[in-house]
């Protein structure tokens, strides 16, 4: 029987606590903590909701700048399938027979995966702008590189979690292991492949508006812009245009999800 | 009898369709279609330069100088002194992450309780209040904008009150994954056995008796689960807050870049992914005494 104190649950509060305590200690309390002028800056910006930029002018540029975000969001999607599933399906392992094929493409497909989607997209795109040029292609190739690790990793399992007794029939039915993938796996898969694919076109919508940093044009640099002119109306223009977009594809892939699901 | 069962079942079995699902690909491929048409038109896309002997030229000799191949001095990577000088910003940046997690988990855990519908409609018990209702309405709508604005926009936000250090960056992190861990921990109280629940209302327990003994017990794993998978992301996004005046890697990674010495790039990303595999690791084993 396991003791009180050694239990997870236990063990595991103890670790929240300490890390929560840690952290604290960490921030320089002082009363240098706020800007001189942060606080007023903050009222400013706060008041500044109330009369956001509506100028057409305005709009228009704010419209075309969430049209190219988009744009780039699901250019860079389509690349990071084109990245992730055929990377996920080999590290899934599904596709060999022997356990020693299987191992190997298992864990060396996955350490690359694990590599791809380690590192942020920003700083891929850092380094592709500073490689390779400013151009919006660097920063879509930036995004698809993580994007397409954490698809693989994510299809991988999904493609391993099937139900397996129609596999075992295919087989016995004289399929070889493409077949049994191609008949059996992939068409079971694919609902749960769409609906984390649609998921993870939401979060690179996010990820696409950051691109800015590195120069790529879209909502983020209109809001970088607007905030080094101190323009807070418009800042929350754009940051209403950024929610919205994300409120609509979110909506979408629930719904796909929920039916899907269903 | 059987026969006729198995017939009438084969007859409802359901056609094949395009559901939904089908639409929303066909409508998603035609989206990535004029997305890519919407590139390419553009002549300063950079697409053709990738097929320039230029373009492979600069990137070779970018890697070479991240290399640090044929460079006068050693690289950034193989001198112990310069891996002694990363501990200050590694340090940093986990505390940043860390502190950005703490402020997630207690800003969630006082909100997810009326956030979630089956709570604030009165589902698990019969009474509701439209004060609750108007709270579910609220808190919603600031996980929905939090979670909206990405974590470097709100740090180019707070950058503009706070004063550069850890606070700024962990702040903005805080907020975008409070929105996130948020929602997905409301919607783990929207998908709990309602039983328990009104089995304890029944008896007699007051609404905050059974909020904390019947809801937050068999919810709690859930959260503590999505927190830990947020820390992970927390950990890989702190390098990108600190690009813009929040400290830690982040703001090494930027100094060194405008700099030019690309070979401490490399040596900051080497300590950027230790530290990632780190807080994986950690992440994966709470989150085994989570459950």
């Amino acid at each position: 029987m396991k003791s009180r104190f050694t239990e997870g649950r236990n063990i595991l509060t103890l670790v929240l606590l300490a890390a929560f305590v840690w952290s604290l200690t960490t921030i320089p309390w002082g009363e240098d903590l706020i800007h001189a002028g942060g606080g007023q800056a903050f009222v400013q910006f706060v008041t500044a909701a109330l009369t956001p930029e509506l100028s057409p002018t305005f709009l228009q540029r704010a419209l075309l700048a969430s049209w190219q975000t988009l744009a780039y969001a699901t250019a860079s999607m389509t690349l990071a399938i084109a990245i992730g599933f055929p990377l996920g399906v080999v590290a899934s392992g599904v596709l060999a027979r022997r356990a020693g094929a299987r191992l190997t493409s298992i864990y060396g497909v996955r350490l690359i995966l694990a590599f791809l989607r380690s590192i942020h997209e920003l700083v891929w795109a850092w380094l592709f702008v500073v490689a390779f040029g400013l151009s919006p292609m660097a920063g879509i190739l930036a995004l698809a590189i993580p994007y397409g690790g954490i698809l693989g990793r994510v299809y991988a399992e999904v493609l391993q979690d099937v139900p397996q007794a129609p596999l075992h029939a295919l087989r016995v039915a004289g399929a070889s292991e493409w077949k049994v993938f191609l008949y059996g796996r992939f068409p079971m898969a694919l609902p749960d492949l769409l609906s984390y694919g649609f998921y993870r076109w939401e979060c690179s919508i996010r990820s696409a508006a950051i691109l800015s940093f590195v120069g790529i044009p879209g909502l983020g640099y209109l809001i970088q812009v607007s905030l080094i002119d101190l323009k807070y109306s418009q800042v929350w223009t754009l940051l209403a245009f950024m929610v919205a977009i994300i409120v609509l594809v979110e909506s979408w892939s629930n719904l796909v999800r929920r039916r899907l699901a269903a | 009898m059987n026969r006729q069962a198995a017939l009438s079942q084969s007859a409802a079995l359901p056609k094949p369709r395009i559901g939904f699902g089908g639409i929303s690909l066909i409508l998603f491929m035609s989206l990535a279609a004029a997305s890519w048409d919407f590139i390419l038109s553009d002549k300063d896309s950079g697409f053709a330069s990738f097929f320039r002997v230029e373009t492979w030229a600069g990137a070779g000799a970018f890697l070479t100088r991240f290399l640090g191949v044929n460079g006068a001095e050693p690289p950034a990577y193989l001198r112990r002194e310069r891996w002694a000088d990363m501990v200050g910003p590694a340090y940093e940046t986990l505390a940043m992450s860390l502190l950005a997690a703490s402020m997630v988990g207690i800003g969630v855990l006082v909100t997810f309780m009326p956030a979630a519908r089956n709570v604030a409609m009165g589902e698990l018990s019969a009474s509701h209040s439209f004060s609750s209702r108007i709270l579910f309405f609220l808190i919603r709508s600031v996980y929905i904008f939090v979670r909206g604005v990405p974590e470097l926009v709100w740090a180019m936000l707070i950058i503009f009150f706070l004063s550069p250090g850890i606070l700024p960056g962990a702040v903005a992190l805080g907020l975008h994954n409070f929105g996130i861990v948020g929602k997905l921990s409301a919607e783990v109280v929207e998908n709990l056995d309602p039983r328990p629940a009104r089995a304890l209302r029944a008896a007699g327990a007051s609404q905050l008796q059974m909020l904390a003994y019947a809801i937050l017990p068999m919810a709690l794993p859930g959260f503590l689960t999505y927190l830990l998978y947020r820390w992970e992301v927390i950990i890989r996004t702190t390098i990108v807050v600190g690009f813009v005046g929040a400290g830690g890697l982040g703001r090494e990674f930027r100094l060194s870049m405008s700099w030019f010495q690309y070979t401490d790039v490399a040596l900051l990303l080497a300590v950027y992914l230790f530290l990632v595999i780190f807080v994986d690791l950690c992440s994966a084993w709470m989150r085994k005494l989570a459950r």
